[in-house]
């Protein structure tokens, strides 16, 4: 769990703007908070799915799933098994 | 600390977000940058083609097209129907209150040529003006990823065209909206739609207008809810097929120049349709310190697109003064500083 959650920082960090000692909460909303739009959310849904190899059902594409560190370490953990 | 500059792009250290290693000289995008090849080119431009003929011929359009009547979108809307002379298209032209008549007039020419037709989508003046000044007025309350590739000004701006053309899409049954995004402002050439993120990304856009103090009861700059709940089973994918195509700015004038398009005369290097953007560089040159093309022309000299030289170039060419003024006045907002602007 915490390897995937510090890859999805790391992706944050080298894709986004997001100052490198920037901390961010596991619940903290990332469009809320300025981190990702829209477009962003779609580029890192697109590496999830190649760094993974995994697919996500449309119906799991929700805020819930993506605004957060939690809700995406949670959703890849569920579907890579 | 003086400021760094990427050895490879244009990015430096005083853009906040932006880190230079000091051993190898890259910043944070270079070091970590992998091209498209050219034979994953190769398989994308398959794919496209094989979405082409798998969904088009089902909706009252295939193709829903994003045209400026700038030279890019000029450019990749003919080749697209060269290349693709069966798909439907209609080509949506956002008036946002401050498109040349240039823009206008190659718009609907370039239609003519490629065969495609042609609608001009149109907000009251006054809203608009409104709007803008807001996004103009506005401090930070942007997304940074949002705000470090384009002004605020142009980020609302392409937010209603986003917005508007996948309603457009939904309306017309297309399966697919296109872009003429090169590879610096788009890495990803296929983007699917799923309708639970088109409500999302709805409700995102909804709440930045909130932000800056606009409540779109009337769903003029958003999709509106009740097309989203009329989705067909099918819900349209976005293609950037310029990324994927050779690409330079002298190709590009020149094919088009060919075909009749007219150049513009307007002293805004950046922009060939928008008599706004001048003051929207202005305005974020002003608030954040730094040209809001920077991440755009970094994407195109990281991808060889653009040499690293008329990158720099571009960056430190003067925004045009008179345009500034007439937005400005047509805005009506105060501008500080009325002189040259030079990074």
């Amino acid at each position: 769990m915490e390897q995937i959650k510090n890859d999805i920082l790391d992706y944050l960090k080298n894709n986004s703007f997001m100052e490198r000692e920037k901390t961010i909460d596991d619940s903290d909303s990332l469009t809320q908070n300025g981190i990702l739009d829209s477009i962003g959310l779609l580029e890192l849904i697109d590496y999830i799915c190649e760094r993974y190899s995994i697919e996500i059902p449309e119906d799991m594409l929700t805020p819930e799933n993506f605004d957060s560190l939690r809700g995406i370490t949670n959703l890849i953990t569920r579907l890579a098994k | 600390m003086s400021k760094l500059v990427c050895k490879r792009c244009v990015l430096d250290s005083d853009i906040p977000g932006i880190e230079i290693n000091k051993e190898t000289g890259f910043c944070h995008f270079c070091e970590t940058y992998v091209p498209i090849s050219s034979q994953e080119k190769e398989q994308y431009l398959n794919r496209i083609e094989e979405l082409f003929k798998k969904y088009s011929g089902r909706g009252n359009y295939d193709v829903i097209f994003a045209l400026s009547g700038g030279k890019d979108s000029s450019y990749t809307l003919y080749k697209l129907k060269k290349d693709y002379p069966f798909l439907k298209t209609l080509a949506v032209q956002f008036d946002n209150g401050f498109i040349s008549d240039y823009a206008i007039i190659n718009a609907k020419k370039i239609c003519e040529i490629s065969g495609c037709d042609y609608f001009k989508l149109t907000i009251e003046k006054k809203v608009l003006y409104e709007l803008f000044r807001k996004a103009a007025e506005s401090y930070d309350e942007f997304p940074k990823f949002a705000k470090y590739r384009a002004s605020d000004i142009c980020n609302i701006c392409i937010s209603i065209i986003k917005q508007k053309l996948i309603e457009q899409a939904i309306v017309q049954k297309a399966p697919f909206i296109v872009f003429a995004f090169t590879a610096g402002q788009s890495p990803n050439p296929i983007i699917n739609l799923p309708s639970n993120f088109i409500q999302w990304s709805r409700n995102l856009f909804e709440k930045q207008l909130q932000k800056i103090g606009v409540d779109d009861r009337d769903e003029q700059f958003i999709i509106k809810n009740e097309v989203i709940k009329n989705i067909g089973d099918i819900a349209p994918s976005i293609l950037h097929p310029l990324c994927l195509w050779e690409y330079s700015e002298d190709k590009v004038l020149e094919t088009i120049v060919q075909l009749g398009w007219k150049p513009p005369a307007l002293e805004d290097s950046n922009s060939t349709n928008c008599t706004l953007n001048s003051f929207a560089c202005y305005n974020h040159l002003e608030k954040y310190g730094f040209h809001p093309y920077t991440f755009d022309i970094a994407g195109l000299v990281r991808s060889g697109e653009m040499s690293r030289e008329d990158g720099l170039e571009k960056l430190q060419q003067e925004l045009s003064q008179p345009l500034i003024d007439d937005a400005a006045k047509k805005l009506d907002i105060k501008i500080n500083k009325p002189q040259k602007i030079l990074l």
